[in-house]
C-alpha cells in the first residue's frame, strides 16, 4: 500500500516544494517553542476551518511507512474524521489505524488521546485561531508586537475580570498555556482538561492553523504551564460519574441525551480508549 | 444500554450521493452541458474565475456545474485544483492600454480620444421580465450580428493617461519591485498596495461591493469618479530564453476600472485627483469598480487621511476579503463541537449552582437581618481581591 | 571530512548524488532532521552515497541541503567548504542559489572556526525570529559525551555531546550558547560529521568549557 492510489497527484497531495516549505517552517517551530511560524498555507480540496493545517502538517511529515490515526471530538468515527483518514489513505496509500498505540502520526481536532504518547509518535493538532491574544487584540500588528516584547498582561487581565465575573476563571476550552517560560500560545480548542497532557510529553507536538497560515510546535520534553494565578490555580474538569460503557474516571466525558425527558449518560470522548478498556474487562 | 453513534463512512457516501441526485435534477431533463454554462452562463463564469484567480472558463464553468450553480463552492472547487498546477513561468505585467477594447467608458469626460464604447452591457436595460425567454423564443436569431463588434476590438489610449499632461492625476510609477506573491507567502500586515490589490482581486465581490457601497454613503468618503471603465482582450506575455523580446502565450479578456478621487494637496504636494484601481479576469465590471473604491479607501494612511471607518482599516478588510476562507470558517461550526460544548457545560451548571447557592444563602442572610431590623449586606460571595490576585506564570517583561 | 586538495573543476555537478526517490527519501530525511531538532542533542545517521572525492562537506550535511533547499532559499557557503563544484552541484540538484551575504542566508554551511571570522547571519527579529538562518556546521567528530551540556526543550534532564577537540568547538558553541541572551532572536544548528548529525536550536540551553557560566537564572529559577 505505498504508493499514491490517486496517481494524479503526488504523494499526499501536496506537491514537493510546498512540502519542504512547511518542513523549513517546521524546523523553525520546533526551535522556537510556541512561536507561530508564518507558511505559505494552500488551499486544500477541503473548507479551510476543516482542518487544512493539520492535513498541510500530516501531508509533510507523512511517509509511506507510517501508520495513520484521525481523530476529531477523541473519536475516530466522527464525520470529519473519517473524510480526512479516508483523503489520506487515498493520496498517500498508508496504513490508518484507530489504536492509538499502533499509529505513528496522530491527526487530532479538539482532543489529546487519553493514551500517554510515545517518543516515536507525533501528534498533529488541527488549529482554527492560533493566536491566544486575538480574542483580545483582532489586529495581527498588535499581537505580534505583544509577543515580541513578552506583553501578556492583558491575557492575566481577562483571565482576572473572568474570576471577578464569575468567581472562575471562565476559559474552558483553548485555555492559554504558556510555553518554556517564553510565549504565550493557543493549544487548540482541546479542553482544558487535556492541557497537562502537553506538559513534558514523551512525543512531538506540531500545530496547524490553514486559513490563518500559521503553524507552531512543542517539542517533546517541555515546560507547558497553564496560565492561572497563585488564588486561582488551574484546574481541569472532573466528573461525578465514571464512564458509562467503561467504567473510566480519568478521561474525558461526553454527555449523551438518552431520552425526550433530557436523561442523560456521561461516556468517554476518547472512543480507542473506551473500546480498549471494554475489550480488557470483557 | 447506549451504543455510541459510527457510521460516518456511510453517512457520508449517502450523503455524496444524494447530492449528486439533487444536483442532477428531475431526468426528463436534458443534463445541463459545461460548454452551455460557459457560452450562456459566461458572468457567472468571469466571476469564479477571478475569485479562484484561474483563468480557465471550461474549469469555471465545470465548477459551477458541479457545485449546482453555487457560486462560492465553485470558487472553492477551482481554487483547490489551481493550488495544485505546477508553475511553468512567470508573465509579463499585462498592458491593459493595449486592450483590445469591447466596452469603454469615461464618467468624467463627454469625448475622449478613441471613443465611448459602450459594448455588451445590462446597462440602460429595463429591468422586465423577458418572458420571451421563458418561452424558450430564440429572440435573437433573426436579429442581425451586433454593429462594429469585431471594429471596437482595438487598441486605445488610457484616458487618464491622456489627461495626465498637466498633472492634475497622481501618476502611477512601477518601481520595478518585485510584487508580493499572496499564493506563496502568508501576508504579513501591513501590506504594500500591490500586496492589497491582489487580495482584492481575488476577494468576494459581495463584500466588496457592500465595502464599496459604504463608503460612498459617508464611512470613508473619497469622492469617486468613473475615470475609465475598459472590457477586451489583453495579451499575456512571458520571457523565453533564447527568445528576443516577450512571447504571447495567449489572451485574456479582463476589466478595468480606474476611479478618480479627490485629494487636497499637502504641505508638500499640490492639489491633485488620486486614483483608486480595479482589475479582474473576464467580464467583471461591478467587481472592478468596488476593488476601485476600497483600494482607494484603503490608501487613507498613506494619503494622511483620518482613518475613521471600516473600509479603510486594511487589516479587517483584507483578512476577511476571501470567500474560502470566510465560508469554510463559517461552514466549520457545522463540525461536531461537543468537546468544547461539554466544557461549557460543565462550568455554566457550576456557575448557576454557585449562583443558586448564594441566593439562598443571600435570602437566609435577609430574612435573618430583617427579624433583627438591620440592612441585607450585599451577596458578593468570596470574589476575587484584585490585591491578592497575582499572577503567577506571566512576568511583564517588556524590553 | 576529506580536505584533500583536488582538481574540484574535474567534478561534475552530477557526480554528486540526488536522492534515488526524490518524495520518499526527503521524507525520511525530513523526519530525522526534525527529529533531531525536536530532541537537541540525540544522534541520527543520515544513510546516503558517497560523495565525490574532494567534498569538503559530510554527507549528513549534504542530505539536509537535498531534503530541505529548492528555488526558494539561499545558501552562504564558507570558502573553505566550496570544494568539488559544490555550488554547482546544489544548483544542479536543488535549484538553490548561492549568497555572498550572510544575512541573506536561510542556511549557511559552516565550520566552527567560521564562526570566529563571521557573524553577519540573520538572527531573525523578534517580531518575526523564524526570519534566521540556520547554520549546517561540519565538526570533526560527533558522539555523546561530557564536553558540552545541553537542556531545555526537548531534552529531560540534559544530555551530553562531545564535537572533537573542545578548544576547536569553542567558536560554534559560543555563538550557539549566546542564543539564550536574545532570545526569541538566534541561530539555529545542525550540526554533523560524515553521516552523524545532530542539532542544537536557539531554546537549548548549553554549558561547558570556556562558556559563561549559564546566567539562565530566569530558567534555573523557574525548574527549581
Amino acid at each position: 500500500m505505498n504508493t499514491a492510489i490517486d496517481s494524479g497527484y503526488n504523494f499526499a497531495y501536496l506537491d514537493e516544494q510546498t512540502k519542504r516549505m512547511i518542513r523549513r517552517a517546521l524546523l523553525k517551530a520546533v526551535a522556537i517553542p510556541g512561536y507561530q511560524v508564518p507558511f505559505g498555507g494552500r488551499e486544500m480540496p477541503m473548507p479551510y476551518g476543516w482542518g487544512t493545517g493539520g492535513m498541510q502538517l500530516t501531508a509533510s511529515v507523512l511517509g509511506a511507512d507510517d501508520t495513520l490515526k484521525v481523530i476529531d471530538q477523541g473519536a475516530d468515527d466522527t464525520t470529519n474524521a473519517v473524510s480526512i483518514r479516508a483523503f489520506f489513505e487515498r493520496v498517500a496509500g498508508v496504513e490508518t489505524t484507530t489504536a492509538t498505540a499502533q499509529a505513528s502520526v496522530i491527526q487530532t481536532r479538539h482532543r489529546i488521546p487519553e493514551k500517554t504518547l510515545r517518543a516515536d509518535q507525533i501528534l498533529i493538532f488541527q488549529v482554527p485561531i492560533p493566536e491566544p491574544l486575538r480574542f483580545i487584540e483582532p489586529s495581527e500588528e498588535e499581537t505580534r508586537v505583544m509577543h515580541a516584547l513578552e506583553e501578556y498582561g492583558v491575557m492575566h487581565v481577562k483571565l482576572y475580570e473572568d474570576i471577578a465575573h464569575h468567581g472562575h476563571i471562565a476559559t474552558t476550552y483553548a485555555y492559554p498555556v504558556k510555553v518554556d517560560g517564553r510565549y504565550v500560545m493557543d493549544p487548540s480548542p482541546i479542553p482544558k482538561f487535556d492541557n497537562p497532557k502537553l506538559h513534558m510529553s514523551e512525543a512531538l507536538m506540531l500545530f496547524g492553523a490553514g486559513r490563518e497560515k500559521r503553524l507552531y510546535a512543542i517539542p517533546p520534553h517541555t515546560r507547558v504551564e497553564s496560565l492561572d494565578f497563585e488564588d486561582h490555580p488551574f484546574e481541569i474538569q472532573a466528573w461525578d460519574e465514571p464512564c458509562a460503557i467503561c467504567g473510566a474516571t480519568d478521561s474525558y466525558l461526553d454527555e449523551v441525551i438518552i431520552d425526550d425527558q433530557g436523561a442523560r449518560m456521561f461516556v468517554c470522548s476518547d472512543t480507542d480508549y473506551c473500546n480498549s478498556r471494554s475489550e480488557e474487562k470483557a | 444500554m447506549y451504543v455510541a453513534v459510527k457510521g460516518g463512512e456511510k453517512a457520508i457516501a449517502n450523503a455524496h450521493r444524494w447530492m449528486a441526485d439533487r444536483r442532477r435534477g428531475a431526468r426528463d431533463q436534458r443534463e445541463l452541458e459545461v460548454s452551455q454554462v460557459q457560452q450562456q452562463l459566461g458572468l457567472a463564469v468571469d466571476r469564479v474565475m477571478a475569485e479562484a484567480s484561474l483563468y480557465d472558463p471550461e474549469l469555471a464553468a465545470l465548477a459551477l456545474k458541479q457545485a449546482s450553480g453555487d457560486t462560492v463552492e465553485a470558487v472553492f472547487l477551482l481554487r483547490a485544483y489551481r493550488t495544485t498546477l505546477p508553475r511553468l513561468a512567470e508573465t509579463l505585467p499585462v498592458d491593459t492600454g493595449a486592450m483590445r477594447i469591447e466596452r469603454r467608458i469615461s464618467a468624467t469626460f463627454k469625448d475622449v480620444p478613441g471613443g465611448q464604447v459602450l459594448g455588451p452591457t445590462y446597462d440602460y436595460t429595463h429591468r422586465l421580465l423577458d418572458f420571451m425567454l421563458l418561452a424558450g423564443v430564440e429572440v435573437e436569431t433573426d436579429t442581425p450580428a451586433p454593429q462594429g463588434a469585431e471594429e471596437g476590438l482595438e487598441a486605445c489610449p488610457q484616458i487618464l493617461d491622456c489627461l495626465n499632461h498637466e498633472g492634475l492625476i497622481e501618476r502611477e510609477e512601477d518601481d520595478g519591485s518585485e510584487p508580493y506573491d499572496i499564493t506563496r507567502d502568508p501576508p504579513d500586515f501591513p501590506v504594500d498596495r500591490a500586496t492589497r490589490l491582489q487580495m482584492l482581486a481575488r476577494g468576494d465581490e459581495g463584500y466588496l461591493l457592500a465595502l464599496g457601497y459604504s463608503t460612498q454613503r459617508g464611512y470613508g468618503r473619497n469622492h469617486p469618479f468613473a475615470g475609465e471603465i475598459r472590457q477586451g482582450a489583453v495579451e499575456v506575455e512571458i520571457e523565453v530564453e533564447g527568445f528576443d523580446g516577450p512571447v504571447c502565450v495567449g489572451e485574456i479578456a479582463m476589466s478595468e476600472c480606474q476611479m478618480i478621487n479627490q485629494f487636497a494637496g499637502s504641505g508638500d504636494t499640490a492639489p491633485q485627483f488620486t486614483r483608486g484601481y480595479g482589475l479582474a479576469f473576464g467580464r467583471n465590471e461591478r467587481k472592478t469598480m468596488a476593488m476601485a473604491l476600497v483600494d482607494r479607501a484603503l490608501r487613507a494612511e498613506e494619503l494622511g487621511e483620518p482613518i475613521q471607518s471600516p473600509a479603510q482599516q486594511a487589516e479587517f478588510v483584507l483578512a476577511h476579503a476571501d470567500s474560502v476562507e470566510a465560508s469554510g470558517f463559517v461552514s466549520h461550526l457545522k463540525l461536531p463541537h461537543y468537546v468544547d460544548f461539554q466544557s461549557e457545560l460543565e462550568l455554566i451548571r457550576r456557575l448557576r449552582r454557585e449562583h443558586a447557592e448564594r441566593t439562598a444563602a443571600t435570602a437566609e442572610a435577609v430574612s435573618d437581618t430583617q427579624a433583627a431590623s438591620a440592612r441585607p449586606a450585599p451577596g458578593d460571595g468570596d470574589k476575587a481581591d484584585p490585591e491578592k490576585t497575582q499572577a503567577k506564570n506571566v512576568q511583564e517583561n517588556v524590553r | 571530512m576529506n580536505m584533500t586538495q583536488q582538481t574540484s573543476e574535474a567534478v561534475r555537478p552530477h557526480d554528486w548524488p540526488g536522492l534515488a526517490d526524490p518524495v520518499h527519501d526527503s521524507q525520511r530525511l525530513f523526519r530525522q532532521l526534525l527529529g533531531a531538532m525536536s530532541e537537541p542533542g540525540t544522534l541520527t545517521e543520515l544513510v546516503l552515497p558517497e560523495l565525490p572525492t574532494g567534498a569538503a562537506i559530510s554527507p549528513a550535511a549534504w542530505g539536509a541541503l537535498l531534503a530541505l533547499c529548492d528555488l526558494d532559499t539561499r545558501v552562504w557557503v564558507d570558502q573553505g567548504l566550496a570544494r568539488a563544484n559544490l555550488a554547482a552541484a546544489l544548483a544542479f540538484h536543488t535549484g538553490a542559489r548561492l549568497t555572498d551575504d550572510p544575512a541573506q542566508a536561510d542556511f549557511a554551511l559552516v565550520t566552527p572556526d567560521t564562526l570566529s571570522r563571521e557573524d553577519g547571519f540573520a538572527l531573525g527579529s523578534d517580531a518575526w525570529p523564524d526570519r534566521s538562518t540556520t547554520l549546517i556546521v561540519m565538526v570533526e567528530a560527533l558522539a555523546q559525551g561530557d564536553d558540552w551540556w545541553l537542556s531545555g526543550p526537548g531534552v529531560p534532564g540534559e544530555r551530553g555531546l562531545a564535537l572533537g577537540n573542545a578548544e576547536r568547538a569553542l567558536p560554534l558553541m559560543r555563538v550557539l550558547a549566546a542564543n539564550r541572551a536574545h532570545f526569541p532572536r538566534g541561530l539555529d544548528a545542525f550540526i554533523s560529521s560524515e553521516m552523524r548529525l545532530t542539532a542544537i536550536a536557539r531554546s537549548t540551553r548549553l554549558a561547558g568549557p570556556g562558556l559563561a557560566a549559564t546566567d539562565d537564572a530566569e530558567h534555573q529559577e523557574e525548574t527549581a
